[in-house]
């Protein structure tokens, strides 16, 4: 219980800091992308716990909006305790729970805008990030690249998205973490008593899933362990307030199953607190 | 005296295309989900010159226009403002301030920038109204792909004011 009032603290704090924005899901891959010429500032507070220790760490990332459906985005950490025995993780699909720090351009390559409220779009993101420490779970951890798709459905009442992205690590002083399949799902809900019309505060409740597949890491040239990938499915809800120029979200994810390769940590939650503005 | 009459007619068609404008505009808009959408949707129409008051319906997917007094918008300019972020502009309820002409056997209105073509679907009531010269007229604007936009409308007119 601790754990969540810090991380609600860190969030907060952040709040006279840093102006920020977000507008989907927090643990899921979504698809909108800013206006043209638009920014925006996002500054969250997160925290991975394992059965034996749990991170905390600041982030802030900020957007820029080339066109509407082309945006870049650039994140970075401040990281505030770092996991021992970290699991092999991106942690949050749009942007990592991890130290790295991160670039990446999205393209929403497709957008049918088909009723009031109402559209498909799907979207691509490419990035890269370098790792702000050396070593990452006993590993030695190197720059990596990260590819992802989502598509999805937004209307006033329901959301849905669907995404997969993949995660590689390049190798550093013969070593490599391994790289990280995953995919994630997200359904949206906003209730009749928030369907106040701009400009009244929007809120909305989300239900998240993610499952990642780490693939083994490389010690010393040689892969550490087996052939076979970790697998792990958390599913957890989320809710996002919107006001204006500004929202703010909250959320935690769960694990419902995990089937590891051996002296890989068990995870015991994920939280998030996210603050954002719309410069 | 032809310089004179010369000089008077270009200059009462310089005053007459000078207000000939836009007054009003109801844009539907598509695929505006979220607050931080309408926000940033009406900072953007607030920026352009010419827009009066602006407000902007979730609920109902549009975008309320009311334009100043000699404004040199057109609504070209306004639909393209919606696509910028990233939404699709639909139909829009329009008031209108031009010229009515007939040019090879079809009708419009023109403004400084733009030309209404009456459509068909306009009631014959409202055709037989329609006098050369200036008109103010109220009707709805037929949606255009977003992509290709150009300054050629068509109108159905549903009031002459």
């Amino acid at each position: 219980m601790k754990n969540y009032f810090l991380i609600l603290f860190i969030g907060l704090s952040t709040l006279y800091k840093v102006e920020a924005q977000g507008h989907g899901p927090i643990y899921g891959l979504q698809t909108p992308t800013l206006a043209k010429g638009g920014i925006n500032m996002n500054a969250s507070g997160m925290s991975i716990a394992t059965e034996d220790e749990a991170s905390y760490m600041l982030r802030y990332t900020f957007f820029y909006g080339i066109t509407e459906d082309l945006q870049v985005t650039l994140t970075t950490p401040t990281v505030i305790e770092r996991l021992e025995n970290a699991p092999r993780t991106r942690g949050n699909s749009m942007m990592p729970s991890n130290g790295d720090i991160e670039a990446a351009l999205w393209y929403r390559f497709f957008s049918n805008a088909f009723g009031v409220g109402k559209r498909f779009e799907s979207t691509a993101i490419l990035g890269v990030s370098a790792p702000t420490e050396d070593v990452r779970g006993q590993v030695n951890v190197g720059n990596s690249i990260h590819g992802a798709i989502s598509t999805g459905y937004a209307s006033r009442t329901w959301y849905a998205w669907l995404g997969g992205g993949y995660q590689y690590y390049f190798e550093k002083d013969n070593e490599q973490l391994g790289d990280l399949p995953y995919a994630s799902m997200v359904i949206g809900y906003r209730p009749d008593v928030f369907m106040g019309d701009y400009p009244k505060p929007d809120w909305r409740i989300f239900v998240e899933s993610l499952a990642e597949f780490p693939g083994d890491n490389k010690v010393n040239g040689q892969f550490f362990s087996t052939d076979e990938r970790s697998k792990k499915v958390l599913v957890g809800p989320s809710i996002l307030g919107l006001t204006g120029p500004w929202g703010i979200s909250f959320g935690a994810l769960f694990p419902v199953y995990q089937d590891l390769i051996p002296n890989t940590p068990r995870e015991k939650y994920r939280v998030s607190l996210n603050i954002s503005y719309w410069l | 005296m032809k310089r004179i009459a010369l000089i008077i007619v270009v200059t009462v068609f310089g005053i007459i295309s000078s207000n000939a404008q836009i007054t009003k505009v109801d844009q539907e808009v598509f695929g505006m989900d979220c607050a931080p959408c309408a926000y940033g949707l009406e900072r953007g129409l607030k920026k352009m010159d010419g827009i009066e008051k602006v407000q902007v319906s979730l609920n109902e997917g549009k975008a309320y226009l009311d334009l100043t007094a000699n404004n040199n918008l057109s609504l070209k300019q306004i639909q393209e403002e919606v696509k910028v972020n990233g939404f699709s502009a639909k139909n829009a309820e329009i008031v209108i301030k031009g010229n009515f002409v007939e040019q090879d056997g079809t009708y419009a209105i023109q403004t400084g920038k733009e030309t209404f073509k009456i459509a068909e679907a306009t009631s014959t009531n409202l055709r037989s109204r329609l006098k050369p010269g200036v008109l103010t007229v109220k009707g709805i604007v037929q949606d255009e792909e977003d992509g290709e936009l150009t300054t050629k409308w068509e109108i159905e007119l549903t009031e002459i004011l």
